[in-house]
């Protein structure tokens, strides 16, 4: 009974104790040290790079439509209404998945859901049995590590090439009889990188000759990022080569609603059993406590599925930072979409010029570590121009304090 | 899965018979989702928030909330109970089903067990279960009050936590002060030998009470008490998915713990809840949806049933009301009743069998309508 020695008994749970621990270390001591420089020299004097938190705001038609739906309300438009989302939102996407992906959606491949944090959530729910295996490119988004967790899983991580284009070799050695699911994100967090065709092609060839020997293995694409790509660059259609596709969408970024919570599941028409894994959805989404995506963001979001905050600028910016770190002498693999940068640290200990960076220039960025791989470090570029501007000599500085040559 | 399907497998063989008959001849009692409409101050204040131009309403904030939505709901809760609530006592959730999971990730390790009263709210049992623990079923006495004696043979030394429902679904029993003061004191000598069992009441129809009672202040009773709330029946609000925890200043050591659940609020894919509707229900804790329109619902029902001959407990509180069968078999009686175009749930459902639940957050008259039914099938009874 150790633990009385120390007084009072422990009361949290022992797991998110030491995810707490393991995780919230370094983020936590690089958070507190940014908020003592941000006191010390005011925030206006602070570069933060740290968050995929975009400044945008909602598309100006989105904000007339909601204050319209409000000022006119209709009887019953905060109610519960089924748990996968009203049926008519459901349609109106469906439509619009038929018209980009050339497949028969219909409203029940459509499952509204809190984001793609909560799409993530309920779906892994119903394809997991305990100890089953989900691989991840990485880096990749370290949350799909706990998602994964949450529900019994193991997330296995597969280093992607150089250009963090998709390692196929490395993946088909990872796949073992427990692997359930891959779940890719491109456009990428944290490196932007955009999958190619040849990419995504082999990676299907590899599930579909898993299939083909008796073993199915969901695809799983992360597409919150989906609208924001550059210089035309097309995103290969999942849908249309391999039939256990799922994608999980969310209106944070495209529409800028980050805090509202929505996004959308869409199931490939093609996906055998799709009755089955509905229907599980139906539960997962209501026992882990969404219920339902939220009801008035819903009805917004289905009449702007076509619509996107403005690409342009987050490209600007994009050409801006990565030509001068180039020109700084980083090394960079120039981003395809999203709005993060992932160069590669000028000391192997990244720490090491994160802080430099934070304590002599004021700049935050995040430290690739958090993303499963050391040596890098994170850029996000989603704040105004100004702030990309301000700290550019910054990042030349410090670089040019570590790089050799 | 089994049990839970009740509630369902109910409505959905009513919608089948409202395409029959008509949805105007069917009675419909299952589901607890209210047909009243958020009070009208609330939507203008939507209209004047979304209308406003202030720049960033719908970003990220910090995953417990707004700082000064959580100052207001801290405030309230300072008013109410004397105790130093601040901000830092309050997380937002996306309703208190999101509230509920946050709490229990927070709190269980595999293994360990979490007393739920019955009848009882099914959904307890995934809520538990998804963070690898296990539910301890406490049948509550005849009237569905707390049955101490049982409570305390069922507490071992993996207890964590009793969640409590106040008022009751299915029931609308409201525990007293006394009975909520002998549960205090049964935890309290398990933690005079070193165990925390925390008290953690779901008040999502805390403010839904009848005949001028009030609800007892379970911060008051009990230290180590959390509380889950939600404005999906105060307010109205239930597809808005908006609701908060509450965690008792007086539980000591209680750091630890907040991280926690604003850690689980995150990686259970929640992240915050919904942004608009947070900076929405700061300003309407002290609000309420016209309650005495629920309590004539319930004399008229309550009234309906007794003459019917029905045995139930009059309901204190929520919009449910939990009659015996009049036979044994629940779910055959459930069946007659669909035959008369009632449709109400299965006492099973509930992990009761042997009685029926009737949700009356409905118009007046479908309740009024009931009564030659209930009526009738009373004297086939008698008979």
């Amino acid at each position: 009974m150790a633990f009385l020695l120390k007084g009072e008994p422990m009361i949290v749970s022992r797991q998110i104790e030491k995810l707490i621990a393991d995780q919230e270390g370094w983020t936590r001591r690089m958070f507190e040290e940014g908020l003592k420089i941000k006191k010390l020299y005011g925030e206006e004097n602070v570069y933060d790079f740290s968050l995929g938190n975009p400044d945008t705001e909602p598309p100006e038609t989105l904000q007339r439509m909601l204050v319209d739906t409000l000022a006119s309300p209709v009887k019953g438009m905060h109610r519960y209404m089924t748990n996968s989302g009203y049926e008519e939102v459901r349609l109106d996407i469906a439509e619009y998945l038929r018209e980009i992906y050339g497949l028969p959606f219909t409203a029940s491949h459509v499952f509204m859901t809190n984001g793609a944090a909560g799409g993530l959530n309920i779906l892994l729910k119903v394809m997991l049995n305990r100890k089953d295996e989900v691989i991840a490119p990485s880096p990749f988004f370290w949350e799909f590590k706990n998602y994964v967790n949450n529900h019994g899983g193991t997330l296995k991580a597969v280093q992607s090439k150089d250009d963090f284009q998709l390692d196929i070799d490395r993946i088909a050695d990872a796949i073992n009889p427990r692997t359930r699911a891959v779940l890719i994100n491109s456009p990428n967090n944290p490196t932007g990188a955009v999958y190619s065709e040849k990419s995504v092609t082999d990676l299907v060839a590899l599930l579909n000759h898993k299939r083909s020997e008796g073993q199915d293995i969901y695809l799983i694409a992360d597409d919150a990022y989906r609208k924001l790509v550059y210089d035309g660059t097309g995103l290969p259609n999942l849908f249309a080569s391999y039939d256990l596709t799922c994608s999980i969408n969310s209106h944070s970024k495209d529409l800028a609603l980050p805090g509202e919570r929505i996004g959308y599941i869409a199931i490939s028409p093609r996906l055998p059993d799709s009755d089955l894994l509905i229907s599980g959805l139906m539960i997962t989404q209501r026992t882990l406590g969404f219920v339902n995506a939220p009801a008035l963001f819903q009805r917004v979001v289905s009449k702007f599925q076509r619509t996107s905050v403005d690409i342009a600028e987050y490209q600007r910016k994009r050409d801006i930072l990565y030509d001068a770190l180039v020109e700084g002498g980083f090394d960079c693999v120039k981003p395809r979409g999203a709005f993060y940068m992932f160069p590669r640290s000028p000391v192997a200990d990244e720490l090491k010029f994160i802080r430099a960076l934070q304590q002599d220039e004021r700049i935050m960025v995040v430290p690739g570590r958090g993303f499963g791989k050391k040596g890098y470090f994170r850029i996000a570029y989603c704040v105004p121009m100004s702030t990309i501007e301000k700290s550019i000599d910054g990042f030349i500085r410090i670089g040019k304090r570590f790089i050799k040559r | 899965m089994k049990d839970s399907s009740w509630i369902r497998a109910m409505f959905e063989e009513g919608e089948k018979m409202k395409k029959i008959h008509g949805p105007g001849n069917i009675l419909d009692f299952t589901l607890g989702n209210p047909v009243v409409e958020p009070p009208d101050h609330l939507k203008e204040e939507l209209v004047r928030l979304v209308s406003s131009d202030t720049a960033g309403m719908h970003r990220y904030m910090t995953n417990s909330g707004y700082e000064d939505v959580r100052t207001e709901i801290a405030e309230y809760h300072r008013e109410r109970t004397g105790l130093r609530f601040t901000k830092d006592h309050i997380v937002m959730t996306v309703g208190s089903a999101g509230g509920m999971n946050v709490v229990l990730k927070s709190l269980l390790d595999p293994g360990s067990e979490v007393i739920v009263l019955s009848p009882f709210f099914v959904e307890f049992k995934f809520y538990i279960e998804n963070h690898g623990g296990i539910m301890k079923l406490v049948e509550t006495t005849e009237d569905f009050h707390l049955d101490i004696d049982k409570i305390e043979k069922t507490i071992t030394r993996r207890t964590k936590a009793i969640i409590v429902n106040s008022p009751n679904n299915p029931t609308g029993v409201v525990y007293g002060q006394e009975e909520l003061m002998e549960l205090s004191a049964l935890l309290h000598k398990r933690r005079e030998k070193g165990q925390r069992i925390f008290f953690l009441a779901d008040e999502a129809y805390r403010k839904i009470l009848y005949d001028g009672i009030t609800l007892p202040d379970v911060f008051g009773i009990y230290e180590d008490t959390i509380t889950v709330t939600s404005h999906s029946k105060d307010l109205a609000l239930p597809g808005e998915r908006i609701g908060y925890i509450a965690a008792s200043p007086r539980i000591i050591n209680l750091k630890p713990l907040m991280d926690a659940m604003i850690f689980s609020n995150r990686i259970l894919g929640f992240i915050n809840a919904p942004a608009l509707m947070q900076r929405l229900v700061g300003k309407f804790q002290r609000n309420s949806v016209d309650v005495l329109e629920y309590q004539k619902k319930r004399d008229v029902l309550y009234n309906i049933l007794v003459e019917a001959g029905l045995s139930v407990v009059k309901p204190m509180g929520a919009f449910y009301i939990f009659p015996r069968s009049p036979i044994t078999d629940d779910v055959a009686f459930v069946r007659q009743l669909q035959k008369h175009r009632i449709l109400a749930v299965p006492g099973v459902g509930f992990g009761t069998p042997g009685h029926f639940r009737l949700a009356y957050c409905i118009p007046m008259d479908v309740i009024e309508r009931s009564r030659q039914y209930f009526l009738e099938l009373g004297l086939k009874i008698s008979r």
